[in-house]
Parts: C-alpha cells; sequence; structure tokens
C-alpha cells in the first residue's frame, strides 16, 4: 500500500492543495480510504492528520469505511423524488438485506448509496449501479436491474476497430451521447451502429453528437444519408432496430457485403415480420407538430448547433463559426470586451443574476501580479442538469467563453471546476481542452494575440456547498468546503487571495455569442432587466422533458404546455419547482408569469441554476417542503447556527407535519424560523434554503393545514396514510406475489386484502394491479 | 485610522480592524463566542450579529471590516431577536446541564456537588464553607431535611442516589464554625418577626453581610417550629441549641417573649429600616396588622417577598402553608439579600435564577460517561452518628459531577440568561447522548455542549499538534473531536490548558 501511496503523490505533489485530488487518487484504488494510506500521506506530505481527517469527512465522495465491490447509486433528485426514488431505495435495500443502518451487503458485492441528482431526470427514477445507468426504475424492479448489471458484468466486451473513412461518404450517423442517452442505452447502439458499419462495410461518419435537449425521446438516432442530405430522426431506438433502420438508408459498400446482407435480411424477414413496424414507430419527423413545439418554442445561444456538432471536434466547432467570438475578442482593448459584454446586459447564471460585465470590470480594476479564473460547473442542484450538458455537449464554446473572459479581465490561469458526479464532462472536457492546447487556442500566445493562458479540470468531491463561491474557493485551496462571509468577493480576493473571477458554466457559454454576434443581438432577446435566454432542465411530470433554452420571459405555461407538452397523464398543474433548494415553488395560477430574474423573486422563488420540476395534482407540497429541506439539511456545511441548526429545526417540523403531529403553533414557528435563517445565515445556501418552505406556505397553506389534521390531501406522507384493497380486485394475486414483505396473503380468486401492520407502503402493490383495486386513504 | 459611527456616536477604528473590534474598543459590548484573540475569524455563531444603518441589513460584526461611513447599530429589537434566536437553536442541540439537577431541586440553591467534590477531597472546611453559604442551620437540617435534591440527583438512575443531606450533615457536623461578630452600623438595622427556620436564617444573612437584625419572637426560646414542633427523637434539641449560638455569635439581637402587635408593628415600621414578617403559620392577629391577605396566607410579591406596606416584607410558612423547612430557610435567606440590595443600593431587585440547561434523566448508554468520574459504588447507609470521613469520602466520590465545570464563564450560558433565552423553544428531536473524553486530570471534553467554533481546532493548529482537534462529517452532524479517534492524551500534547480555556462553553474545562 505505501507504494502505491507514494506514487500517488508523485503525481499529485506534496502540497496541501493536493489533498482532494491525493484522496481521489486513493479511494480510486480502494474504494474508500484506509487508514493506513492516510497516515502515509500525512507522513509523507505538509497534510496533518487533522486536515486530512476534516476533508475526507466533509466531501460526500469520501468513504473511510470499505465499501462493496460495486455502487448502486438511487438518485432521490428532486425528479426522481416526485417519481417515487425513496421507495425504489428500500426496494434495493431490501433485495440486498441491508439493515437500516448500513449500506453494503453482507457479501460485499454492493454498497447502496443515495445520490442527489445524477443529471438524469427525465429518466426518473434513475439508479446507477458503477456506469450503468438504469432509468424509470420502480420499485418492483429491484432484483432486474441488479441480475442484469451481474449479467453485463460477466459479458466481455467485443473489441472492433473501425476503418478510417475513405472516399466519398455515403452519410452521417448520429448518435445522441449526452448521459441521458448513454443511461438510456446510446452506447449498445452506438455498438450496433459499428457493428453493422462494420460487418456492411459501409462508408459512414458516425458521429457522437451531445445533448440535442430531446431527453423524453431517448436514445436518438438521426440518419443524414448523402444522397438527398434528408435528415431523418430515430428516437426510443433499441439496439436490435439499428439493422434495418441502417439497411433502409446505407447499402454495404462492396458487392460481396451487399449479397450477403441481402439474404441474411430475407431469412431475418421470415423471422421477423414485423420488422418495420417497430421503426416506423420510433422514426419522427423534425417537422413534426410536437417536435417543432418542442424545439420551436426554444431559442439556442448556449446550446446553438445542439445534435449536429460532435463535442470535442475542434474542427467542425471552427467551421460552424466557433472562436469567431475570440477573434473577435482579440481585436479588442480588454475594456472594450467587458463594455460589450456589460451592454449585452447578460447576468451570471448561477442564479443570483449579478451584472457579468460589472463584475469582470471589478475583477480587471484589480491591481494584481496574478489574477485566477474559475468556471463553477459545480451543479448539485437536484433537479438541475444544465452544466453537464452544456458541459458535455458544447466544451468548445465554454472553453471560448472563458478565455474571452480571461482575456477581458487579464487572468493568466484558470479552472473549470467540475462536480464529481459528472464523469462524462470530465472526460469531454478534457479531450477539448487537450485539442484547445493542441491548436494553440490555450497556452502561450494563444492565436498570435500575444495574450497566454492556462486552463485546468479540478475535480470536484461531492459537497452542494461548493457550488458557492467562497466554499468552491475553499475546496480549491484543498480545505474543507466551508463557505465564508463576503465583502471582500472573490473579485476582489479569491483564490489564494488572488482576484478570481467566478462565472457559472452557463454564462461562460453565453459569452461567445454575444462577441461574435455583437451585444444587440443578445440584447434583443428577453426582457428589459433579463437579457438573452436561459437554459432550463425541464423534468418532473411532464411530457417532454429536457434541456431547453428558451427566451427569458417565455412564460412557465408556454414551457410546460407548448415545449413540455403538457403534465403527464393528464393530470392537473400544480406547480413548478424552480431553481432546486433554492427556489420555491410557483403555484399553478400564477403559471402565466414570465420567466426572469425579478419576476421569480417576486413569487417567492429564484432563477437558481435552472432545474425546472413540473408538479401535478398528485404531489403533496409539504412532502416537497421537507423534500428540500432535507436535501439542504444534508449539504449544510454545518458552519454557521442558523443554517446549521436552523435547518435541522425547520426539518423536525416538517417531519412533525409529515407524520402528523405537528400543531398550527408549529407552523409559526415554521414561518419565523425560515425567515430568521433567510436573514442569519452566512452564505448563499443557508439564505436562501427557506424558499422552498417560505413559497410552499404562502400558496399552499391549506395543505400544511390538512396535515396539522392529520390527512396528506394526496396520500404521499407515509405515515398518515393506508393501502387497501376495493371490490374491483378480481382475484389475480399479482399483489400478494410482487408484495416483497408478505403483507397480502395468496387468496386466488378471492378478493385479496393488505395487512396494515406488515404493510411497508412500498407502492408495488398499486402499480402491479391491474385492475385498479389497490387504492391509498 | 478609519471614522465610522457606532449607536450614533463618532469614533476611530484602526485599519483592517473589524466592526466588533471596533465597536468593543469603543466601549460597546456586542456578544461573540466564535472570536478569539490571536487567531483568524471563522464567523460560525452568529450572535455577534449588528446592523450598518446603510443598508439595514444583518450581519456578523466579526467578519465585517470597519470602513469609513460605516453606521453601526449594535443593539435593537431585531438584533436582540437576532441572537437570541441563534442562542436557543445552539441550545437546542446542547447535551448537558449548567447546574446539578440536585443543586436545583434544594430549595435553598445549595451547591451540592461542589460540597461532594470537596468532601470526596477531604477538604472539610471548603465543604463546610459551601454548605453555609445557602443553608444558616446546617446541622439541623442535617438531620431533618427530607432532601428534595436526592429525589433529583442524576445518580438516582444508575443505582441510588448520592446521600447527600447526611454529606451535609457531615460537613456541618464536622467543622467548628466560629462566626466572625460583625460590627454593623448601629443606625440602620431590620426587624425580623419570628425566630423559626425563616426567621433565622434571614437574621444570620443579614448580619453577616453587615446589617444589624433584630429578631422579635414570642416564644420564650428562638427556634419556632424547629423548636416547639418538633420532638426530640425528630430533632435533637441540643443540636439547635448550638446552631442558634453560632448566630448570637454573630451579633444577632434576639428578642425573645416579644408580643407584636398591629401597634407594636407599626413603631417597628418606623423604627427600622425594613420589616421581614417570618411568624409561621399565619393568624388572624397577623392578618390585623394591615397586611394583605386571603384569610389564609398573607399574599405577597412573588419575586420580591414585599407586601403591600412599603419596606415589609413576608417570608416563610405565612405565605404558603406547609412544614418544609429547607423552604422557609431558603426564603429567609433569599428576602436577606433582597432587604441587602434595598439597603445598599437602594432598589428592590428580588430574587432571580440564573438561565439553566437541563439535560434531563440519564439512558442507560450514559451512565459508563459518568461512572469514569465517579466511584461505581452502591450508596453507603451511616449508622445513627452519621458518617465517618472513611465512609463521607467514599460516598461523596459517588457523585457523578453532572454539573458543569464552567458554571460562571460559559458564554453560551451567559448570553442565555442575558437575551433570556428559551431552551425548549426548538426542543424537537432527542438529545444526543452525552460522550465525556478526558485527559486525566486535565481536561474533560463533552462533544455534546460543543458549538462547532471551531476555536480549538484552529488553537490545536496553530500550535502544530501531532493530532490535535479537527472538524468531522459536516453539516448538523459535525462533530469536533481528534482525528483517527486518537485519544485526548495524544490529540492535545501540548494546548490541553489552552483550549479548555479559550472554550466558549463547558464542552472543553479544565479539571
Amino acid at each position: 500500500m505505501i507504494s502505491t501511496i507514494d506514487n500517488i503523490i508523485n503525481i499529485t505533489g506534496t502540497g496541501k492543495e493536493a489533498v482532494i485530488s491525493i484522496l481521489q487518487a486513493i479511494q480510486k484504488e480502494y474504494n474508500y480510504l484506509p487508514e493506513e494510506a492516510l497516515e502515509r500521506v500525512c507522513e509523507i506530505t505538509e497534510i496533518t492528520h487533522a486536515e486530512i481527517i476534516g476533508i475526507a469527512s466533509f466531501y460526500k465522495q469520501f468513504r473511510l469505511l470499505p465499501a462493496g465491490k460495486h455502487f448502486i447509486k438511487v438518485c432521490i433528485g428532486t425528479a426522481c423524488h416526485v417519481k417515487g426514488a425513496d421507495r425504489v431505495y428500500d426496494s434495493v435495500k431490501r433485495e440486498l438485506d441491508i439493515g437500516d443502518d448500513e449500506d453494503t451487503d453482507s457479501d460485499g458485492v454492493f454498497t447502496v448509496e443515495k445520490v442527489s441528482c445524477l443529471g438524469c431526470c427525465t429518466l426518473a427514477p434513475v439508479v446507477q449501479i458503477d456506469n450503468i445507468t438504469y432509468g424509470h426504475v420502480n420499485p418492483s424492479m429491484a432484483k432486474k436491474i441488479i441480475n442484469d448489471f451481474l449479467d453485463n458484468n460477466n459479458k466481455a466486451k467485443a473489441v472492433r476497430t473501425l476503418k478510417p473513412v475513405k472516399d466519398e461518404l455515403q452519410g452521417e450517423i448520429r448518435v445522441g451521447l449526452g448521459s441521458c442517452c448513454i443511461a438510456s442505452g446510446s452506447g449498445d447502439i452506438k455498438e450496433a451502429i459499428e457493428e453493422v458499419v462494420y460487418k456492411n462495410d459501409l462508408n459512414v461518419n458516425i458521429k457522437h453528437v451531445g445533448c440535442v435537449g430531446m431527453c423524453h425521446q431517448v436514445p436518438l438516432v438521426e440518419i443524414v444519408a448523402n444522397k438527398n442530405k434528408d435528415s431523418r430522426l430515430y428516437a426510443h431506438v433499441k439496439p436490435e432496430d439499428i439493422k434495418p433502420i441502417l439497411d433502409a438508408h446505407f447499402k454495404p459498400h462492396n458487392l460481396f457485403k451487399r449479397w450477403k446482407n441481402n439474404i441474411e435480411s430475407f431469412i431475418e424477414k421470415l423471422q421477423y415480420e414485423e420488422r418495420w413496424e417497430g421503426i416506423e414507430k420510433y422514426s419522427i419527423d423534425v417537422r413534426e407538430k410536437h417536435v417543432h413545439a418542442f424545439l420551436g418554442n426554444q431559442l439556442p445561444i448556449a446550446t446553438e448547433f445542439r445534435g449536429i456538432i460532435n463535442p470535442g471536434d475542434i474542427d467542425e466547432y471552427l467551421t460552424r463559426g466557433g472562436f469567431s467570438g475570440l477573434k473577435k475578442a482579440f481585436s479588442m482593448k480588454p475594456g472594450d470586451v467587458i463594455e460589450e459584454v456589460t451592454s449585452s446586459g447578460l447576468k451570471g447564471r448561477g442564479g443570483a443574476g449579478y451584472l457579468t460585465g460589472v463584475k469582470w470590470q471589478v475583477v480587471a480594476e484589480q491591481n494584481s501580479d496574478e489574477k485566477y479564473l474559475i468556471c463553477n460547473g459545480d451543479e448539485g442542484d437536484p433537479g438541475a442538469f444544465m452544466d453537464r450538458m452544456l458541459l458535455e455537449s458544447y466544451p468548445l464554446r465554454i472553453i471560448e467563453g472563458v478565455i474571452i473572459a480571461a482575456y477581458a479581465v487579464g487572468a493568466s490561469k484558470g479552472l473549470l471546476y467540475i462536480r464529481a458526479e459528472y464523469p462524462l464532462a470530465v472526460i469531454r472536457v478534457r479531450e477539448a481542452l487537450d485539442n484547445c492546447y493542441e491548436r494553440g487556442m490555450l497556452g502561450d500566445n494563444i492565436m498570435n494575440s500575444g495574450f497566454s493562458f492556462n486552463l485546468e479540470i479540478k475535480e470536484g468531491a461531492g459537497a452542494f456547498v461548493c457550488g458557492e463561491e467562497t466554499a468552491l474557493i475553499a475546496s480549491v485551496e484543498g480545505k474543507r468546503g466551508f463557505p465564508r462571509y463576503r465583502p471582500p468577493y472573490p473579485a476582489e480576493k479569491g483564490l489564494w487571495n488572488k482576484p478570481t473571477l467566478i462565472n457559472n458554466t452557463e454564462t461562460f457559454a453565453q459569452v461567445p455569442y454575444i462577441l461574435s454576434k455583437g451585444y444587440n443581438k443578445f440584447a434583443s432577446v428577453g426582457t428589459k432587466d433579463s437579457r438573452g435566454t436561459k437554459v432550463f432542465a425541464l423534468a418532473g411530470k411532464v411530457n417532454r422533458g429536457g434541456l431547453i433554452e428558451v427566451p427569458m420571459g417565455i412564460t412557465i405555461r408556454q414551457i410546460v404546455e407548448d415545449i413540455g407538452g403538457g403534465v403527464q397523464n393528464s393530470k392537473r398543474l400544480k406547480a413548478v419547482q424552480i431553481g432546486g433548494p433554492s427556489g420555491g415553488c410557483i403555484p399553478h395560477f400564477l403559471a402565466d408569469k414570465p420567466v426572469d430574474f425579478d419576476s421569480l423573486e417576486e413569487a417567492g422563488a429564484m432563477m437558481g441554476s435552472g432545474g425546472l420540476v413540473v408538479l401535478d395534482e398528485t404531489d403533496c407540497m409539504v412532502d416537497i417542503a421537507r423534500y428540500f429541506l432535507s436535501f439542504t439539511q444534508d449539504e449544510s456545511c454545518g458552519k454557521c447556527t442558523f443554517c446549521r441548526v436552523g435547518t435541522k429545526r425547520m426539518l423536525d417540523i416538517l417531519e412533525k407535519l409529515h407524520d402528523g403531529k405537528a400543531v398550527e403553533k408549529d407552523l409559526d414557528e415554521l414561518k419565523s424560523l425560515a425567515e430568521w435563517t433567510k436573514k442569519g445565515s452566512l452564505c448563499g445556501l443557508g439564505k436562501t434554503a427557506p424558499n422552498p418552505v417560505l413559497s410552499t406556505l404562502q400558496y399552499f397553506h391549506d395543505e400544511y393545514m390538512a396535515h396539522i389534521k392529520g390527512v396528506c390531501p394526496t396520500g404521499k406522507c407515509k405515515p398518515l396514510i393506508t393501502y387497501k384493497i376495493n371490490d374491483k380486485c378480481i382475484g389475480c394475486t399479482i399483489c400478494a406475489q410482487n408484495c416483497p414483505v408478505e403483507a397480502i396473503a395468496f387468496k386466488p380468486h378471492e378478493i385479496h386484502e393488505i395487512d396494515v401492520d406488515e404493510c411497508t407502503k412500498c407502492d408495488i402493490c398499486r402499480q402491479e394491479c391491474p385492475s385498479e383495486a389497490v387504492y391509498v386513504e | 485610522m478609519i471614522n465610522l459611527k457606532i449607536n450614533n456616536i463618532q469614533v476611530k477604528a484602526k485599519e483592517g480592524s473589524s466592526v466588533l473590534e471596533a465597536a468593543s474598543s469603543a466601549g460597546f459590548d456586542v456578544p461573540a463566542m466564535c472570536n478569539y484573540n490571536g487567531l483568524e475569524q471563522f464567523t460560525s455563531c452568529m450572535v455577534c450579529v449588528v446592523k450598518d444603518r446603510n443598508g439595514g441589513a444583518l450581519m456578523p460584526s466579526c467578519a465585517v471590516k470597519a470602513q469609513e461611513g460605516m453606521d453601526i447599530v449594535t443593539e435593537d429589537e431585531e438584533i436582540f431577536e437576532a441572537r437570541k434566536t441563534a442562542l436557543e437553536l445552539l441550545l437546542s442541540e446542547h447535551s448537558g446541564d449548567c447546574e446539578a439537577p440536585c443543586r436545583i431541586a434544594c430549595p435553598a440553591f445549595m451547591n451540592i456537588p461542589l460540597m461532594n467534590r470537596h468532601i470526596a477531597q477531604e477538604d472539610l472546611q471548603s465543604a463546610f464553607e459551601v454548605v453555609i453559604k445557602d443553608i444558616a442551620l446546617p446541622r439541623v437540617l442535617g438531620r431533618i431535611c427530607p432532601a428534595p435534591c436526592e429525589g433529583a440527583c442524576k445518580r438516582k438512575a444508575v443505582d441510588q442516589p448520592v446521600a447527600v443531606c447526611l454529606l451535609k450533615r457531615f460537613a456541618a457536623d464536622n467543622f467548628k464554625f466560629i462566626a466572625q461578630p460583625s460590627k454593623p452600623d448601629k443606625n440602620k438595622a431590620v426587624a425580623i418577626i419570628g425566630a423559626g427556620p425563616a426567621g433565622l436564617a434571614a437574621a444570620f444573612f443579614l448580619q453577616s453581610a453587615g446589617i444589624k437584625a433584630e429578631v422579635f419572637d414570642n416564644h420564650e426560646k428562638p427556634g419556632g417550629s424547629l423548636r416547639y414542633d418538633l420532638d426530640e427523637k425528630e430533632l435533637d434539641k441540643a443540636v439547635l441549641d448550638q446552631e442558634i449560638e453560632v448566630i448570637k455569635n454573630c451579633g444577632v439581637t434576639f428578642h425573645q417573649n416579644s408580643n407584636i402587635d398591629s401597634k407594636r408593628f407599626e413603631e417597628l415600621i418606623k423604627n427600622y429600616e425594613a420589616v421581614i414578617v417570618a411568624t409561621g403559620n399565619y393568624t388572624d392577629k397577623i392578618g390585623s396588622w394591615g397586611l394583605e391577605n386571603n384569610g389564609k396566607t398573607l399574599l405577597v410579591n412573588k419575586s420580591t417577598y414585599l407586601t403591600n406596606i412599603e419596606k415589609v416584607f413576608a417570608v416563610g410558612n405565612v405565605n404558603r402553608s406547609g412544614k418544609l423547612a429547607i423552604r422557609s430557610l431558603a426564603q429567609g435567606k433569599e428576602v436577606a439579600k433582597i432587604v441587602i440590595e434595598l439597603l445598599q443600593e437602594g432598589v428592590i431587585k428580588g430574587k432571580s435564577r440564573k438561565f439553566n440547561s437541563v439535560l434531563g434523566k440519564l439512558i442507560s448508554e450514559e451512565f459508563p460517561e459518568y461512572l469514569n468520574e465517579a466511584s461505581s459504588d452502591n450508596r453507603y447507609e451511616p449508622g445513627n452518628d452519621g458518617f465517618s470521613l472513611e465512609v463521607a469520602r467514599k460516598e461523596a466520590a459517588r457523585c457523578i459531577h453532572c454539573d458543569c465545570r464552567k458554571p460562571e464563564n460559559c458564554k453560551l450560558r451567559n448570553y442565555a440568561e442575558e437575551y433570556d433565552v428559551s431552551k425548549k423553544r426548538f426542543a424537537y428531536t432527542k438529545r444526543k447522548p452525552v460522550k465525556k473524553h478526558i485527559k486525566t486530570d486535565l481536561v474533560v471534553y463533552e462533544p455534546g455542549k460543543c458549538i462547532k467554533c471551531g476555536i480549538c481546532v484552529r488553537i490545536t493548529a496553530k500550535q502544530k499538534e501531532k493530532f490535535g482537534f479537527t472538524f468531522i462529517g459536516r453539516g448538523f452532524d459535525v462533530e469536533i473531536g481528534a482525528p483517527f479517534n486518537r485519544s485526548l492524551e495524544a490529540a492535545l500534547e501540548k494546548t490541553a490548558r489552552e483550549v479548555a480555556e479559550a472554550c466558549p462553553t463547558g464542552a472543553l474545562c479544565g479539571f
């Protein structure tokens, strides 16, 4: 072990700031942090025992106890939560027979964890086992996915080498490889395509494209045949569909293969009569009404060329106008670049909405030998995946924005701080960075401008609070992610006490457009005080979820109805949760409010980073408030009293409500405590944590009152409900067979009964019942 | 220098100093807990919040630098409420007692655990001093007190309560107390009607404080109900006589066989600085003195014992019938204090008990934590003559030291008192079990009393302890402790005393 540790430290260095990287490397090696390893680190680096434990126990990524061979991560992000993630978590633990206070099964194979958001909100509920993501998981599927994983894990993957593309291309096959796409199986799709292309010797360009935004349709495959330049989009594709799809578009390149293929197809045709039906079902015409509605109301700026460009392909980016914003910037004085950004009216997309140009100006004005720049990609809101999508799909645009900013403020070093849970984003960005260095877009004397700038990746270690800029800086410096009081702002005193520009990922992604197209073009979009577009992660109870980019000022109704295609299962819209744990719930009767910084704040929500979760009439607002509070409470760094203890006491009251044990006086205390926590907390996390409580108290007071009377009107709060079976029961025994705790006796042809003492309210029986006989009271 | 206003007064502050520093050097008292001289500020407790009138938002004064033109307010209603709420939040997770429950249960508020510790160390003089500070007739009470303290004793949850009453008797019987006769101002005297436990206690404490006390009693001998309601079996009268002798030696004047009627009563009011009615049971005769009553008792202010007549106080059974000598004795002590303050400062302050955090009954997993510091023996039962020194020492060593080691200089308690805090406001969940880590004879660490201000973490880092203290975990569950589960000995090799001194609460205390 000692030599392993020594090797790690040879790479990371022995300085205090290396501690997180060291711990990440150790954890990667052993799946946890063995004490012996940490002792060794303290022995040969500047890091003390107190520091290493302080840090290892602060960041969620690190484990001090051994873990199973595989990690099962049950996403409990907002979208997953409203679709029953807690029950999925319970069912997975039950399946593996893991006790309440434990997280690893007795054989040491699986460790089960809750994770705040995997960023695959449109596939909710989501479970990730190591690198395989399962979407739309319900509690009765626990066994299935675990077995599937074990099967897959034992299978060796075929390795195939594709021939380099030659001659004239027959066309292009675009496969979405955003995290949602991959989670829904696009990796297998890609393999299937490669297999067909290899077998048929097709001369096509298989292209990985970033997120198309239509995450509700994944996996997506788009075929562009050269003959007629006709593009055809296939949704919800399965690996077995690939061959027929490709056959329909491309003829095999050589004669023998064409002939062989024909025979094979003929045989297949005999075997699978309905072969075409399946494909027709998945084919979508981009001109089709609902696709048009989804995409037509959007305005891609940060997400320009979505679904068309390969995220890491710098040539393609260049041919599509990439780096023209940077070129333009280099032709201007730094001050004029700032002027341009200020005039565009761009406000920070991280949540608070501070004018970007003004912030740049402050950094530019600082007199310092060194200035830093940090791109904040530590998106941690449950129910938000904008940063992830942008980093995965448009890394070059973000890098371009970062370089422009660095030039404008005079920064010489930059960091892309990327959340630990986004491994794909890290891979894509790293590839893009390498390409940029190779082409002279980074490093010394960029594009012969005389400006030099270095940019690297810093991986977060799992702490929501590190999205707060002072906590983020602490984390980069190798400390616990404690925020500190501002001022001084990082613009004056940031990383290593030097002036530091910190902007959100999306903010940087908007910058190249402003420079290349001019501030006027950007400013002409949106509303007076909120210019341009905003990227949202649309999820929850909506028909068409996904990553959307819309002009500021669009109404909530337009987003939900037009883009999102309305609420799922013809339920009524109850509210839209905007801004995650810092935001609030905007009730259905305010759905015509325009979405911009000021209106949202006025309504008790905030833009936040842009999670937008649609809630329907079956969602319990007390449960939603409790959900968010338990999130922020869990993510509080534990520094200041109001956040550390205040959020806990608010959660205590919400638990009382959830259990039906609260009295009216508790509501007054809840409101009062929420207000004090807002006023008294040190950083943004605590100051905004009460918003979900305050907004639901304001708009859904009746529901709180109902809980005081011991009633959960939507039947979501477990302690307040019981499961029953009515006389619609046909005696099919499916409920009894599926019940994980044997609370339903097996009585064929009779009306079944649920033993309320045994029932764990896992909801499986209700979901499985074919005759809607199971109900909640 | 920076010019700013604090509470409407123009002050100067050093460049780079915080608003907290500026305020305190200008003489304004701003409460602060996580701030410590010589250490980098951390800003966690949020009790030091103040406001700048420009803007008006609350801000932690330790973190904000004094700036030209600031207009700081250090106290107003909102600031008071903010500090109070912060303190209530901190106390909502505070697992510990300020005072031992026996002391709280004792009507005389005697510092029982301190007495126990002195006895355990065979320091009999100190033990007696603790007793006599609150109890005027300790030998008598050591024989007749029903000992509510023992009913409250935390040790009861483990096995049997500590034999407090007998230990008090031991302390009183085994120390030869010679009262120093005081020479008070002859012209300023207080009249006390009744020489029962209440009257005797009032007289003793007044005289001890240098105020002439004159007792008027209608019996032949002083002692009241102690002498005339108890038989010899219940109380050896020789003991009572000896205790009264001590009080006489202090200089108290006794006027026995004095019959007070309403005329005589008025004369007393006229001739004395104050009159204390301690007659024992209420009678119609007392009712005729013009004191407000309900036909069964006198009606007095519960906090000051003041009757409807100026300068006339009433204590003991005359206010509330019942035969609890210790309560009468306690009231005698309290009224003495009130009268002393009236005569010396000209104001009637009333009695007050300082804020007290209450832990509640011990749960079994906490027993070993407390027994670490105590003898695990069962309760000793002495013969009729009371404890021998040997047994008293053993019995006293059973006391589990549940009282806090920083009852006077704990900032949390002092601010809780100042900001009129309720510990119960946020008491929604069960407390965390108490843990006590001990570095022998040097320091005790109780994480349950920690407010996570990190002063100790900063000190151990600054002094380059090999292990030191660190934050473990995060959020509400964050704890401060030694890394790698090291012992306190390993963690605090050099800094044990320093951290105990610096800790703003009773979490880290010296022995």
